[in-house]
């Protein structure tokens, strides 16, 4: 190890003190084991991943030629094996989070496949949605008594599929309500792990896999008002924004923020898709019918209220000038939503506005806070803004060609003196 | 120790809980197999579709339409519980449909209104619990073109064997003119 090398060095060349060169050894070892066991962990969860989806495959085949109680049987087989090492990991390795989380989540595919094969067997009809969520309702008790955080993410995955599933079917189904039950079921062992563990990669993968869990599910709500939905995902994004941004403890890595990478990308992605005026167009012409009972209305009130509510919070002990454009995004929709019911070229010419704030404002900040990926995102911003215009507005080519070689010049020019700035200081 | 006995509690249950619920799929299922009354049923082509249960064919069942009383009392994708009946020729026919599970009666299946006339022909058409029938891998593919070299002889038939009991059914086998696809396949491979 190259480290024991310098230390030796340091030592020789007395730079540090006997004393020292111990302690820095000893927190090197510190260091090498825990990042060991979580390499181990890791190959331990993709293994038993990697065996669950193998059951499932070799089960898939449907073997012909074996009889129906030899196919039953054998279908539970890897359950019984899968139950075999979680009751033995409970007993004896406790405290061993390699064991607790490949039984697991081999246990956990072991329930999908026996349940798979029990259907092939008695050709059941093809309710994938119904299989999931029997699947999930089995596997979730795992989450605690195992306390395993990876067959929490596989629960949060199956249970996003069957609410796409059930949301998105060709029969007019009841909406997946389960799904929200089912996500609440989840949140405890989120909040133990976020509590116990806040800088371990498993509570990273949580701050993702709950705000796109919730971003897909959101869109299996369906009733008659399918235009309320969007102030539902705009109130949505803003709720994840100003969580990731307020309320989520400070030594969260960027990269681990899935709350505010998701709320400040969705609200960006929507106000572009919302500057076109094929949407506002419709708007005006069929007005939605405020039914006091459409479920979108509901979700509506619900995430506006929220994310107002997160927004007091967050801003009761600050000044009206540090607000942010990216938290208020929700407010300024509703408001140009009911304005764009009756005036739709307006909300078209508001929305790009926003836009063109939001933008500068990050280029801007970016700048004085001297963060490259601050001033390049503002400035996709506003180049993602003039590509939209490229297609709706009668500009001509030379004025849409001139406006293009200018945002590509400054992409240059303000990576250009950032980097010279961060030079010379 | 106390915890760790806590946490074996519960998983003992879950571990059971894991076994009851395929269990008992299998025993109702089974239930039906053995005991339930078979009934033939006319299907006309079949196509071979992939899932990540495995590949399966899909079929399609000529008697799933049935006249009601009236169209407005039926929407698209509630349950109705079908009483069956079979016709001149041993296959199966549809007797009536009803909302409510019929009383005194065996020969009845859970099933799904897939469509519901608007235009005064009081017509329900159904989609059935058992229109998958999963087939090895490699031998569903071959279903098609052996069906229908199979139609060319207009004297064959072919029909799902279903066994139907107090609401539940279970699809046994395909056959074509009384012989089981799964054969027929065996015999095309040699």
């Amino acid at each position: 190890m190259s480290i024991r090398k310098e230390i030796d060095e340091l030592l020789q060349a007395g730079l540090i003190t006997e004393e020292t060169a111990e302690k820095l050894q000893r927190y090197y070892q510190a260091k090498e084991r825990t990042s060991s066991n979580r390499l181990f962990i890791a190959f331990g969860i993709l293994g038993a991943v990697l065996v669950g989806l193998g059951l499932i495959l070799i089960i898939a085949h449907h073997w012909d030629e074996l009889s129906r109680t030899t196919k039953t049987l054998l279908s539970f087989f890897p359950l019984l094996i899968g139950q075999l090492l979680c009751a033995y990991t409970l007993l004896k390795k406790r405290n061993n989070a390699v064991w607790r989380e490949s039984t697991t989540v081999f246990l956990f595919f072991a329930i999908g496949a026996n349940m798979a094969l029990i259907s092939q067997i008695y050709h059941l009809p093809g309710d994938t949605a119904i299989f999931l969520l029997s699947w999930m309702l089995l596997g979730l008790p795992l989450v605690y008594i195992m306390n395993s955080s990876m067959t929490s993410l596989l629960f949060l995955g199956g249970i996003t599929y069957y609410a796409m599933l059930q949301g998105h079917s060709s029969y007019a189904k009841p909406s997946p309500y389960l799904y929200w039950l089912l996500l609440l079921s989840i949140i405890p062992h989120y909040r133990k792990l976020y509590k116990n563990r806040p800088q371990s990669n498993f509570t990273f993968f949580h701050h993702w896999a709950i705000p796109l869990s919730l971003t897909f599910a959101l869109s299996s709500i369906t009733g008659e008002q399918d235009k309320l939905l969007f102030i539902a995902y705009f109130s949505l994004f803003g709720v994840f924004y100003i969580l990731g941004d307020s309320f989520l403890s400070p030594s969260t890595k960027p990269a681990a923020n899935g709350y505010k990478a998701i709320g400040s990308f969705g609200t960006v992605v929507l106000l572009l898709s919302f500057s076109f005026q094929w949407f506002w167009k419709g708007l005006e012409n069929s007005p939605p019918q405020f039914f006091p009972s459409s479920p979108e209305l509901l979700a509506a009130v619900v995430l506006s209220l929220t994310a107002a509510l997160l927004l007091y919070h967050q801003q009761k002990d600050k000044k009206l000038r540090e607000l942010k454009p990216l938290t208020t995004a929700f407010i300024f929709f509703i408001a140009v939503f009911i304005l764009g019911t009756s005036f739709s070229s307006l909300a078209v010419l508001l929305i790009n506005l926003y836009l063109l704030v939001i933008g500068s404002l990050a280029i801007r900040n970016g700048a004085r806070q001297n963060q490259l990926s601050t001033l390049n995102y503002g400035l996709l911003i506003i180049a993602a803004l003039i590509i939209c215009r490229f297609f709706d507005t009668k500009w001509s080519f030379v004025t849409k060609g001139i406006l293009f070689v200018l945002v590509g010049m400054s992409f240059f020019l303000a990576n250009y003196l950032m980097v010279k700035k961060r030079k010379t200081t | 120790m106390k915890a760790t006995k806590l946490y074996l509690l519960a998983f003992l249950a879950l571990a059971l809980a894991q076994w009851y619920v395929p269990l008992q799929m299998i025993y109702k299922k089974e239930k039906v197999h053995k005991t339930g009354r078979e009934y033939k049923f006319r299907i006309s082509p079949v196509d071979p579709t992939d899932f990540f249960r495995g590949k399966y064919i899909t079929l399609h069942y000529e008697e799933n339409a049935v006249e009601i009383p009236d169209e407005q009392n039926w929407t698209a994708g509630e349950t109705a519980y079908v009483l069956l009946t079979t016709d001149e020729q041993g296959f199966a026919k549809i007797q009536s449909v009803s909302k409510e599970e019929p009383k005194g009666q065996s020969s009845f299946f859970k099933a799904q209104v897939a469509f519901v006339s608007r235009d005064g022909s009081n017509t329900l058409r159904l989609s059935y619990p058992f229109d998958r029938f999963y087939m090895q891998e490699f031998k569903a593919k071959q279903v098609e073109p052996l069906y229908r070299q199979k139609l060319r002889d207009t004297s064959n038939t072919v029909y799902a064997l279903v066994g139907i009991l107090d609401g539940e059914a279970v699809l046994k086998d395909v056959l074509i003119d009384g012989v089981s696809l799964k054969t027929l396949l065996n015999r095309e491979g040699e």
